[in-house]
Order: structure tokens, then sequence, then C-alpha cells
């Protein structure tokens, strides 16, 4: 096989739904990815390949039974919020190697059977037990920012606007309302100087997307590359913030195998769990120089209606951060780009998209795992 | 909070000479390291217990506002880099998180088993 394809993607409702349990969930963007896909018969999915970061033994056997998904090998991935972005991966691959000629993908999280507010830190893990959850993680990130190239709150404020406001567009988005830069920097500091609306909200949802070769279905969006790695030791000889120079490694592998670069890609879908994390990723893909990133929001590039479109989706600002569906709800995202059904956020002739997910919380490491897809073109 | 898993927080020590960082360095390439290892990451040579310098440079600085179980906010965290010894996370006084490039150094350790440094020109 010399090229996968996503045949279809699907996704559930975003929100804070407690009421609603992962096999609902799942059953929603499963039965829209098969029918987005065509596939009228479960036995045409040779595999399933699902992810679930918080989910409980199982999650994946007990939902997919319910659609009659049963039989065929249920993988189940774990690598932070790039969990299912990892399974969309392995799952190229299993198709290109001839193992499987159909792949479901699967991302799933209930957050709300777990948190009320930002995610437990793990206990077992030094910087976790000392209480560094993910916001004061990446509240790092800007402070060493700051310090490596300066920072101004109104950058960090203009990722937080602008992907709500291209929220607002989107009717899958969890937190649809546009906000100004004063009510950004007025809200409450969650861990300085990211304050509320700089923050993702927790979520309930699934995401799915079937993986296949090549069948000549004008709507199939080729994968043009994928790759993943894990961080390297990142300690005292680090002069990087977190999941920099990961992310940087990841965006150079997905390039060198996609033959482009990030100045022919029409739109990106980044993680923005939190806005420095935008800033950061956008200059770790190469969209801007190191120390460009706030200067590249400021300046309009990245909003809808500028050169390069970054989270016309809205994000996960706005989309939330069901964190093992995540990085599959940016692949879907990136997929209705391509094929011109965005709607009222339809980046104009976008024919190439990057998908960047950051999974991350181990301490000692520069992150769990970055994954790196590059769709169309 | 569970008590029943092992702490993985680096821990100190009190003597004459003042405070130290325990931890491990490798008898091969030197390379320090606050948590436990049966052998060197870099090189896989062995290691030995090792008391770091309780002195160092912020690296990055923040303060936790938000309730995290077990923490009670508003709590300021900072990387530091000891003196030829590992980066570590510690609890800094107050609500102002550290400079960054600023000096700083582990005076012992919080009733919550967390480090704790202050600036390093402070009295501790
Ligand atoms: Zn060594």
């Amino acid at each position: 096989m010399s090229a996968a394809f996503v045949h279809g993607v699907g996704t559930s409702r975003f929100g804070r739904q407690p009421g609603v349990g992962a096999p609902a969930l799942v059953q929603q963007a499963v039965t829209e990815a098969l029918d987005d896909a065509g596939v009228g018969d479960v036995r045409e999915l040779d595999a399933v390949f699902a992810g679930t970061v918080f989910g409980a033994p199982g999650t994946a056997q007990r939902a997919l039974q319910l659609l009659g998904i049963t039989g065929v090998p249920i993988l189940t991935f774990e690598n932070a919020c790039a969990t299912s972005s990892t399974a969309l991966h392995e799952a190229r691959h299993a198709v290109l190697s001839g193992r499987f000629r159909r792949v479901l993908c699967l991302g799933v999280e209930t957050m709300t059977l777990h948190f009320s507010g930002p995610i437990t830190p793990e206990e077992t893990d030094v910087e976790g037990r000392a209480g560094l959850a993910l916001p004061g993680v990446y509240a790092m990130v800007a402070s060493r920012y700051e310090h490596l190239y300066g920072l101004e709150p109104k950058a960090l404020a203009a990722v937080s606007v602008k992907n709500r406001r291209h929220g607002a567009l989107n009717p899958r988005a969890q937190h649809g309302a546009e906000v100004t830069a004063e009510e950004v920097l007025a809200s409450r500091m969650v861990a300085d100087p990211l304050t509320l609306l700089q923050c993702c909200d927790i979520s309930d949802a699934a995401t799915a997307a079937v993986i296949g070769g090549e069948r000549g279905v004008g709507r199939d969006v080729r994968i043009a590359a994928s790759a993943l790695r894990s961080g390297e030791l990142w300690d005292h000889r680090s002069t990087q913030p977190w999941g920099y120079e990961l992310m940087a490694r990841v965006a150079g592998d997905a390039w060198q195998e996609a033959g482009i670069g990030p100045e022919d890609v029409d739109l990106f879908e980044v993680h923005d769990a939190f806005t420095i994390g935008e800033i950061t990723a956008t200059e770790a893909l190469g969209i801007a120089e190191p120390g460009g990133g706030c200067d590249l929001v400021l300046s309009g590039h990245t909003a809808l209606g500028g050169r390069q479109p970054v989270n016309p989706s809205g994000g996960l600002l706005s989309r939330g951060h069901p964190l093992g569906a995540t990085g599959l709800a940016q692949v879907a995202e990136a997929v209705w780009q391509v094929r011109g059904e965005a709607g009222a956020r339809q980046v104009e002739g976008a024919r190439v998209a990057a998908v960047e997910t950051m999974g991350g919380g181990t301490a000692g490491i520069d992150g769990n795992g970055c994954v790196v897809v590059v769709l169309g073109g | 909070m569970s008590t029943t898993t092992g702490d993985p927080r680096p821990r100190v020590r009190t003597g004459p000479d003042g405070v130290a960082v325990l931890g491990w360095r490798c008898t091969g390439c030197g390379y320090p390291v606050a948590q436990q290892v049966l052998t060197c990451p870099l090189c896989r040579e062995p290691v030995a217990d090792s008391a770091f310098s309780p002195e160092g440079e912020v690296w990055a600085s923040t303060c936790l506002r938000v309730r995290v179980p077990g923490h009670t906010p508003p709590y300021a965290v900072a990387y530091v880099v000891l003196d030829d010894g590992p980066r570590v996370l510690v609890r800094t006084p107050g609500d102002r998180p550290l400079p960054p490039a600023s000096r700083a150094r582990v005076t012992g350790t919080s009733e919550t088993g967390d480090l704790v440094a202050v600036p390093a020109e402070e009295e501790s």
C-alpha cells in the first residue's frame, strides 16, 4: 500500500455531559464516521485502534459491541493528550504495511466522571506529587518562554480571542462564545500568567475516523505524513520550555516525510490546551521563527481570513479537551477543511492541513508523546 | 490523598554545614539525578548517593491559584537548577513567583513534603 487515506470521520457532541456514558458517545461518533466513509457493514472493518486516557479497562469493547463491532482485534492506546492521534498514526502504518485493509480509529473520554476542574496530577509523579497540575506545566512554559523571548499578555489573549471567534462558527464547539482581550486578561488567574479564558475546559466526547487504502473516492483524504515521538530527558541541561524541542523534532519528521514545509500548509489544528501552547506550537512547526509566535498571532496571519489559519475549529479552547478524543477531533476538522465541508469556518481553497497534538504531564521528559499529521495535498 | 504510594519527591539532609538536597550522581559521566535510579539514564554506569548544593538558579516559575486535591492555593513553585546538580521543583514563599535567572536556596521541606526554597540573598 503506497498511501493511507481517511475514508470518514465523526464525532459525538462535545461538552460536560456527565449523564452520557462512553457507550453513547462512541455510538454517536462511530455511526457518523461509518456513514461518512460509506461503510454499510461493520464486517468491512479489520481492526479497531482505540484510545482513552482515564477510561476503565474494556471501555472500547464495552461500547463497540453495541455497534456490532466484535471479533476483530480491538487495541487500546494511551498517550496522554496525543492518545487518539497515536491511534491514527499506528492505524495508518497498519494499513500501509498491509496488516489491515481498513481500521476504525476511536477516541473516547468521559472526564466529568473523574474531575470537576483541572486533572488531578498523578501522585506517583515527582512533580505531580508536588501539585504541578497541567495549568502549572504550561504556566512554566510561559515563564521560560518569557525569559527567553519576552511574552506580552496581549499575545496570549490574542490566541484565546482568535480561537473563540473561530469556535463561534463551529456548531460542535463546547464554548461557542466570542470574548475580548480585556475579558481574557481580566478572567480569574489560574497559574500565572494564564487566566481562566486561556485554559481549555474538560469535556466528555468521542471521536472516530475510518482509515484505509486508496479506493478512488474523491472525498477520501490522503494522509501525506504522520510522525510520533516521545520526549527526551528534560533536565538541568535543557534551555527550552517543556515540549518545544519534542514538537520541533516531530514536525521535522513529518515535513520530511511529506516532502513539503509549513509554508505549503493551508491550515493547522494545533494543541492549544493553554494559549501559550499554540504560540510554542506555531514556532515548533516552523510557521514562525523561534520567538516569533507572538507576532504571528498578533499579525492576523493565523486567523480565519489570514494567510494560514491556526485552529479554524476554535481549537481545544472552544471545543473543550476530552483528552483521549482530542487528536481525532483535530483530524476531523482537518478532513472537513480539506474537503471544503467546514461551513462558516471554511478556509478558502484549503488543500493541505496539518495537525499537531502534544501529550504530557510526566516529569523529567519533554512530553509523553507528540504527533504531527499532514493531510491532503 | 492516598499515602500508600512511595513518595517520589527529593529529600534534604540538614547537618552542621547546612542543608543539602539528596540524590544520585553517575560514577561514569557525572550525570546528577534527584529521582532514584539503579543506573545512569545516560550511560548506564552505576550511580552513587550524592548530596547537592542547596543553591541554584531559577529556571522558570509560576503560582497555582486553582484548587488541586491535596494542595491549598495559592502556591508558588519554581524549577531551580542546583549548582552542579539536577533541576528540582520547589515551593517558594508567598504568591509571587521568583523571577527566572534569579538565585534561590533550598531551605528544607514543607509539612506537605515539598522542597522549599527562598531567594538566595534572604536569610533562611
Ligand atoms: Zn552516566
